[in-house]
């Protein structure tokens, strides 16, 4: 043990040996948390004391705390994937970064200098290109650099601001000085990461957070609203600012989720967005509504696929065309990714004079850029010991088989080299006890009216080696929440205060179309599901009862039903006899997964358009939606289990769908998809099951009302045996019953009467008018004296009526996917040159 | 020679189109051996909103969109413009064209500089040894720029097969390369790709080509069609246009349009349109001489 140099280090420190004591510093590594072994630093001192007083034992319960916070916020790349195999991004560390109140502010300082020099650089670049022309950017960062784009020069952005919001990572050298490993430009990631920490390590640690003077996060929130509110000149009490994320397939999007709550601006994906008359709108139900402005989470080149001709469909078409008509506000402006180029920092010294007249505060790491002759030189001299990246892009150099040396010869200036890194080292709570992680700090800043302003914080980026730091990699890296501290009380700021102080956006109830449409599908999926699982769980319950197939007599009128619906092949004529053939084919009804309605497929479906919409649902029924991966073939168990299990399971999502989705337009369309789908099913059933209902014994009426899911009530109302006139009420007309036909049009009729309307309303709708129609017909049917026997009209007529009722509703869902939810695909056009030689 | 060029473009939809956007490069520029007189756009539906810039190469730009619901879009362009004979070097007195690469590289002024973007690879241009291997022939040492030039678009002209149905917009220009066959903008592609190996400046232009009927035949209306060729860099005298569909360094029955880095800088009608389903596109050009006034 280190007791010995812990005491003869601090003779005043008469401690007993903590967690932190076997952290150790390599050689050439600043360590952050201690001045000498065993000795910390100021900074650090409370902190490692009241974590080391809770001992490892009380770590381990508080890392469960705090992961379980974070997974109830939703911090995992992808709730619906195996709880077990979850990976995470930037997974919380929770001993937090500490850093003194003077070093915040030379840092503070410095990055504001940075963040100005940046935007300096930009405005020029596209702009008047100035220091192209006098060779103060080597041209080739401009010519043959994919970060620059061509269609963004000349426009300037609202308020003449080309960097709005900036981020950069710096990391501490062993001589203590902190230096610059990238800068971040186009869509800096990891502020939300960043408010995420803060949030859960301010209730995990309350006392000692609210001990320790920490500067609070909220205030920068708020200052980045109102300078963008400024600026884009917005009526503050409606501001059309949206959050523009690339959808919940982004391994960080439920930052862009939290981000969006946290400020207020609606999460929207490009599909949510058009171009209208060089302006940007919002499609929503009741029609466009006007954005101003965009915080963008969405790449340059992404941004849009028509200007930068990119088969993309995150981004906008016409945004760019926005920008250059000044219309809207983005942060940060299309093509500030310039400022990513790696190798534009060598020029940063010499620039920094240049424009700004002073010295560059924050020294680069150190690298070096094939394109020029003592870069090149350098280079290749000390191969073997330098990083090697693509210059403009930064990627690594990675493909083991290229021949570096060579290539670099032969392109030089595609190639920048950087010196090891070696960040400060600082303990990191890895599940069980204390380990070293190498640390950098990304620290944010946002354009204000006077300049920059830096978020008092930030996060702190870990990992156990260098080499997973420098990816780019969330995954890999852990986060820590950097504590500044003040030499002043701090002002009082809850973290939800920023929800409320920042006015919400045009909470009108209304929603993006492709809400709208993924939730009324989500329902549809779930009650075709729902429907199927019924059918073939009675098949399944009269396979494993004692009696032999053939002895069951109302099976083969569930199978002719599921035949009928072409769920299973019909079989050859004449073939009663239940067969081998035919249980594989029920179990294909199951598992296939190359049908598009086998229930596996459905499911399938289901968890897909709850993805879509995953920021929209309870984490609760999210889990129950990640359930549905249990349907598989090869379990042990038995289909009928199986399907058991499954209809547990989406009850189980309809309650809760039931209980805690508020009663808005969301809930009107996932109950509108289950309506349509579940009269529609019904209507299917007994148009199949009528005429075979009575051309079979009575028994079948059972099995109808049994995959109808109402032989309770039948039995509760009508106490008697089972007859077809009291059958056919209560599964068409019984107002009460409501797995019953009419009961879903009533529903249908009541919702669409309260969808919102892009007009003042003269008359109904269309689909207000099927509604209407249908629930009227249907209860004018006079169904009291219907029966089987020798005079089949009445039976035939009813046939009739559900086949045109079958026909109404499709044309129902059709009208209000046209009117609400258009879901048109887009395809770019071309014109080919094509001139023939003329000679 | 004064021409009248006009330009219909197309498009007829199988289900309406709800909404249309396209950019368009069809105004010719102005160039030391070309004149517009005037230029003149009509879209039909009228757009509700339309929009015009000169982009970072000088070119004119339109942005359209035509927003409610449609069964036909056309564009056309009328131009008339003035072109003379331009001035060409004598090839073999142009400068050797390694020193040409040097003057790339340390630019000796700001048409040096202006040529330079002319060399990196873009989005469609694109080059590795395969490129070099095929240029090599006509690049001997000291061989004159404009020697090279000539000699590699002639080898193209002869080695490439004119074939229409041998390369769409997703055809890469290594592709071409290796199945020799293409259309103009791809013979265009593949000796831009060649010139840019050597470090040599070369941008692609987009434009048209008086066409004269066959001998004893009356020309056809709207039989033209809009041309590709490139144009090359040459220090202190300025830039060369060749054509490798036709051999022929270009003269006074060029009309330029636009240039840019490659076609998809300047492709004459680029859209993105929602609904329309499958959609039949049309192109008419016509380029008649005028008499002079």
């Amino acid at each position: 043990m280190t007791d010995n140099v812990l005491s003869s280090a601090i003779p005043s420190l008469e401690k007993t040996p903590t967690i932190f004591d076997s952290i150790a510093c390599p050689q050439g590594a600043y360590c952050e948390a201690f001045a000498s072994p065993g000795v910390p630093r100021f900074q650090w001192q409370s902190l490692l004391e009241n974590l080391g007083q809770r001992g490892a034992a009380t770590l381990v319960l508080d890392y469960e705390r705090a992961s379980r916070m974070r997974h109830e916020d939703g911090a995992t790349i992808n709730p619906f994937g195996d709880l077990t195999e979850q990976k995470t991004s930037w997974a919380l560390d929770m001993i937090p970064f500490p850093i003194s109140s003077k070093e915040w502010d030379g840092i503070e300082v410095a990055v504001i200098q940075r963040a100005c020099l940046m935007e300096r650089i930009l405005a020029d670049t596209y702009g008047p290109q100035t220091l192209l022309k006098n060779g103060k950017i080597d041209s080739r960062l401009i010519f043959a650099n994919p970060n620059f784009l061509h269609g963004c020069h000349g426009i300037s952005p609202p308020g003449n601001r080309f960097l709005t919001f900036y981020a950069v990572d710096i990391y501490r050298s062993a001589d203590g000085q902190f230096k610059v490993l990238r800068d971040h430009g186009a869509n800096p990631a990891g502020l939300g990461y960043a408010l995420e920490n803060r949030i859960v390590m301010s209730r995990l640690y309350s006392s000692l957070y609210h001990k320790t003077q920490i500067r609070r996060l909220a205030p920068f929130f708020q200052l980045f609203h109102r300078s963008l509110i400024q600026r884009s000149s917005l009526r503050k009490d409606n501001p059309g600012i949206v959050f523009f994320t690339p959808g919940p397939d982004n391994p960080i999007y439920f930052e862009h989720a939290l981000l969006s709550r946290y400020l207020g601006y609606p999460l929207v994906e490009g599909q949510d967005l058009t171009v209208r008359n060089g302006k940007v709108f919002l499609k929503k139900l009741a029609g466009l509504e006007p954005v101003e402005a965009i915080f963008r989470q969405v790449g340059d080149h992404d941004s849009d696929p028509f200007a930068l001709r990119r088969a993309t469909s995150l981004g906008v078409a016409g945004l760019i065309q926005a920008c250059r008509e000044q219309n809207v506000d983005i942060v940060n402006p299309i093509g500030s990714g310039f400022i990513e180029t790696a190798a534009l920092q060598n020029f940063l010294p010499a620039l920094c004079r240049e424009l700004l007249g002073t010295e560059l505060l924050l020294g680069n790491h150190p690298t070096w850029w094939g394109g020029q002759a003592e870069g090149l030189h350098y280079i290749l001299a000390n191969l073997n010991q330098l990083r090697i990246s693509l210059a403009m892009t930064g990627e690594a150099q990675i493909d083991p088989s290229v021949d570096l040396y060579a290539a670099i010869k032969a392109s030089p200036a595609q190639y920048l080299a950087s010196s090891p890194v070696a960040p400060g080292v600082t303990p990191s709570w890895n599940g069980k006890g204390v380990s070293a992680s190498n640390t950098i700090l990304r620290v944010f800043a946002c354009a204000t009216e006077q300049g920059f302003s830096v978020m008092p914080g930030g996060l702190a980026i870990a990992a156990e080696n260098t080499a997973a730091l420098l990816e780019d990699n969330p995954e890999r890296q852990k986060s820590k929440d950097i504590w500044v501290l003040s030499d002043e009380p701090v002002e009082m700021f809850s973290m939800m205060s920023g929800l409320t102080a920042i006015p919400t956006f045009k909470r009108s109830g209304d929603l993006p179309n492709r809400v709208a449409d993924n939730l009324l599908w989500l329902g549809r999926y779930l009650e075709r599901a729902e429907g199927l699982i019924r059918l073939l769980r009675a098949v399944f319950k009269r396979l494993s009862g004692e009696a032999s197939p053939e002895e069951v007599s109302d099976l083969q009128f569930l199978l002719n039903i599921l035949q009928s619906k072409n769920i299973i092949p019909k079989s050859a004529d004449g073939a009663e006899a239940f067969s081998l053939e035919v249980l594989q084919h029920l179990k294909n009804a199951l598992y296939r997964r190359d049908r598009a309605e086998s229930i596996f497929s459905i499911l399938n479906r289901v968890q897909q358009t709850a993805h879509n919409v995953r920021d929209r649902l309870s984490l609760d029924s999210i889990h129950v939606i990640n359930r549905m991966e249990n349907f598989r073939e090869n379990t042990p168990l038995e289909p009928l289990e199986m399907l058991d299990q499954t209809l547990f399971t989406l009850s189980a999502f309809s309650g809760l769908a039931m209980e805690s989705m508020t009663r808005g337009i969301g809930w009107s369309f996932l109950d509108m998809g289950r309506r349509i789908e579940r009269a529609l099913n019904q209507t299917v059933l007994i148009r199949i099951g009528l005429p075979l209902a009575c051309n079979d014994s009575h028994n079948t009426l059972q099995a109808l009302l049994e995959v109808s899911d109402s032989l309770m009530t039948y039995r509760a109302r009508y106490r008697s045996a089972y007859q077809l006139a009291p059958v056919l009420d209560l599964l068409l007309a019984d107002e009460g019953n409501p797995k019953s036909l009419v009961f879903q049009f009533n529903q249908l009729a009541g919702h669409v009467e309260h969808l919102p309307h892009q007009e003042e309303r003269r008359f109904a709708s269309r689909e207000e008018r099927i509604a209407l129609e249908m629930q009227t017909e249907l209860r004018l049917l006079d169904l009291s004296t219907i029966h089987c026997g020798e005079d089949i009209s009445e039976i035939t007529s009813l046939v009739e009526f559900l086949t045109l009722t079958e026909a109404r509703l499709k044309e129902f869902a059709q009208q209000v996917s046209a009117h609400y939810l258009t879901r048109v695909p887009s395809t770019p056009h071309y014109a080919m040159i094509n001139t023939s030689p003329s000679l | 020679m004064i021409y009248r060029v006009t330009h219909n473009t197309g498009y007829k939809y199988s289900l309406p189109a709800s909404l249309s956007q396209n950019e368009l490069f069809l105004f010719p520029r102005n160039t030391p051996s070309q004149e517009v007189i005037e230029s003149r756009l009509i879209i039909d539906p009228q757009p509700q909103y339309l929009h015009s810039r000169t982009d970072y190469f000088g070119n004119t730009a339109h942005v359209f969109m035509v927003q409610h619901p449609h069964d036909a879009l056309a564009i056309s362009v009328t131009s008339l413009v003035k072109t003379s004979k331009p001035v060409v070097p004598a090839p073999c007195n142009t400068m050797p064209w390694e020193k040409v690469v040097q003057r790339l590289i340390s630019p000796a002024g700001p048409l040096d500089l202006d040529a330079q973007q002319f060399v990196f690879s873009s989005p469609l241009v694109s080059y590795d040894s395969d490129f070099v291997n095929y240029v090599r022939p006509s690049f001997s040492s000291d061989t004159p720029v404009l020697v090279g030039a000539a000699d590699l678009v002639q080898r193209i002209f002869r080695e490439f097969a004119y074939d229409k149905l041998a390369s769409n917009v997703e055809t890469t220009v290594k592709q071409v390369l290796s199945n020799r066959k293409g259309v103009c903008q791809d013979f265009a592609l593949v000796a831009i790709s060649c010139l840019r190996s050597l470090g040599l400046a070369a941008r692609y232009v987009s434009g048209y080509l008086e066409t004269f009927p066959p001998p004893g035949k009356p020309k056809l209306v709207g039989s033209d069609a809009s041309h590709a060729w490139i144009s090359v860099y040459i220090p202190d005298f300025g830039w060369v246009d060749l054509d490798p569909t036709n051999n022929l360094i270009a003269n006074e029955t060029y009309i330029t349009v636009a240039w840019g880095r490659d076609y998809g800088d300047v492709s004459p009608v680029k859209g993105v349109v929602m609904g329309g389903g499958l959609h039949v596109l049309s192109v008419m050009v016509d380029v008649s001489a005028q008499k002079e006034q």
